[in-house]
């Protein structure tokens, strides 16, 4: 798995009470029983550790984690990029 | 006696214990839980009653800590315990029918003060987007919906100390008129913060006993110089007599009477006449269809400040001088929001066993509370009506009549 993932596992251990056990690629936030409220407050944890400005609707509920972690990246990088040209 | 309603279900969360039994024998021993706080450690007053050992994980489950401020924490424990106690099942009632009123005068004010800091030192970015819904007091009322599935009238009463009070006069009110079969009725207040804990100070209403926490709380003694802040929980199963009976269930004490009155004389200080609280006491006699002398006992306010104990004894001595006068504030300290609702629920298992708790630290009664103000030990006596006093600042008072 990416950086990205191992590092939305480690936010989702420490800081939202999720058992490491229960998460997999492929299980969704709903599957945790996150809603749309901590998905904001993931994205906004997410922001402020690497002090990028993500979309609020980066991802739902229904994502998986993977997911969710492919589209932090691609917006993290794309902000790399812009920094860079 | 018709308009009685029927306490069939009590849940405690209080400094003297988490739990009703825990609650009673602490309360009853008479044994004070004032201690020096670490939490306001260097502040001008650093003493407080909390709730010992409370779990969040435990008692409200887990993720608990990211989405509710402790003062909803304290009051979801409350509730299980209240709904359990009357034999009910939310799985099994008509949800529709079920109603929460709950007293909260602060709301989440540690969340507050911990998201502010948070904002002024690391910048907005910082501010997390379960603020709102954490420090809102009318949320305490929208979690106990969600987590017992009632879906009828759901609101939170703001009367400052005499909010607890307040919410189960409103409670009795949605019964009286069948807009409920159930209410789930009491207060909740976490409090406890530096910054109120310091406002509170600031005001001179906290006693400075710092060298002797565990005295600081000695309501109607000469030496009292002040409250101390507590915490805590308290919910009521309120259901009208005629339902409680038809389906069998343990009636611990009646709720007869509310009365509710303004002082208009001082943002705090009390009309040193009692004017208002005396209205809302006979208020509340009258609408119990009782009268002053049937008045067996007294849970008073009690606060332990100089200025609201003796105003309350001179109009207790008043209209009912004859009862026998206690405050529970002497072990659990002040829980402000929280307070009227934990005193009708000792109240209440005061009516039910017939005995009337101590009043902490009573060692030197102020000369000036002429009044049978039971110390030292617990008294058993007949209750069948039984008062509690809530005076909010603001001048809001709020009285429950109990009755056996």
């Amino acid at each position: 798995m990416s950086d990205m993932y191992d590092r939305l596992v480690d936010l989702l251990v420490t800081r939202f009470e999720v058992d490491r056990a229960e998460i997999k690629p492929g299980i969704t936030f709903e599957d945790l029983e996150m809603d749309s409220l901590f998905l904001v407050e993931l994205l906004l944890v997410v922001q402020s550790d690497l002090g990028v400005k993500l979309d609020e609707d980066s991802a739902s509920p229904r994502d998986t984690i993977e997911r969710a972690a492919e589209l932090i990246a691609e917006q993290v990088n794309e902000a790399a990029a812009a920094g860079a040209s | 006696m018709a308009r009685a309603i029927a306490v069939t279900g009590l849940g405690l969360v209080t400094p003297a214990g988490i739990g009703v039994d825990a609650t009673y024998e602490r309360v009853w021993s008479g044994s004070p839980t004032a201690t020096r706080d670490p939490d306001l450690a260097g502040l001008p007053v650093d003493i407080s009653c909390k709730v010992p050992e409370f779990d969040p994980g435990k008692h409200v489950g887990k993720r608990s800590n990211l989405t509710m401020d402790r003062f909803v924490q304290l009051a979801i424990t409350a509730a299980v315990e209240a709904v359990a106690d009357a034999g009910l099942d939310p799985a099994t009632w008509d949800g529709a029918r079920v109603g929460v009123v709950v007293g909260c005068g602060l709301g989440g004010v540690s969340t507050w003060e911990m998201q502010h800091r948070a904002m002024l030192q690391a910048g907005p970015d910082k501010v997390s987007a379960l603020l709102i819904p954490m420090l809102v007091p009318n949320m305490v009322a929208g979690h106990l919906a969600m987590r017992l599935g009632a879906t009828g009238p759901n609101f939170v009463t703001a009367t400052a100390c005499a909010s607890g009070a307040t919410a189960i006069g409103a409670a009795m009110s949605l019964l009286r008129e069948d807009q409920c079969d159930i209410v789930l009725a009491g207060g909740a207040e976490a409090g406890v913060s530096p910054l109120i804990v310091t406002g509170f100070a600031q005001m001179g209403a906290l006693s400075r006993r710092l060298d002797d926490p565990a005295a600081a709380s000695r309501p109607f003694d000469a030496g009292r110089d002040g409250f101390v802040i507590g915490e805590g929980a308290s919910i009521l199963v309120l259901e009208r007599e005629s339902d409680a009976h038809a389906r069998g269930a343990r009636v611990r004490a009646k709720v007869a009477g509310y009365g509710a009155s303004a002082d208009a004389h001082h943002m705090t200080a009390p009309d040193p006449q009692g004017r208002g609280a005396r209205k809302a006491l006979l208020a509340a006699l009258a609408d119990a269809g009782v009268g002053p002398d049937d008045v067996d006992h007294v849970n008073a306010h009690g606060t332990s400040t100089p200025l609201n104990d003796v105003a309350e004894a001179s109009m207790l001595r008043e209209v009912c001088g004859g009862a026998t006068v206690t405050s529970t504030k002497g072990v659990v300290g002040h829980a402000l929001g929280a307070a009227g609702a934990i005193e009708a629920g000792l109240t209440t298992l005061t009516v039910q066993h017939a005995l009337v708790p101590p009043t902490a630290n009573l060692d030197s009664q102020d000369p000036a509370v002429e009044l049978d103000v039971v110390a030292k030990a617990a008294r058993a006596q007949r209750v069948g009506v039984a008062v509690s006093n809530s005076f909010g600042f603001g001048g809001q008072n709020a009285v429950l009549v109990f009755t056996a």
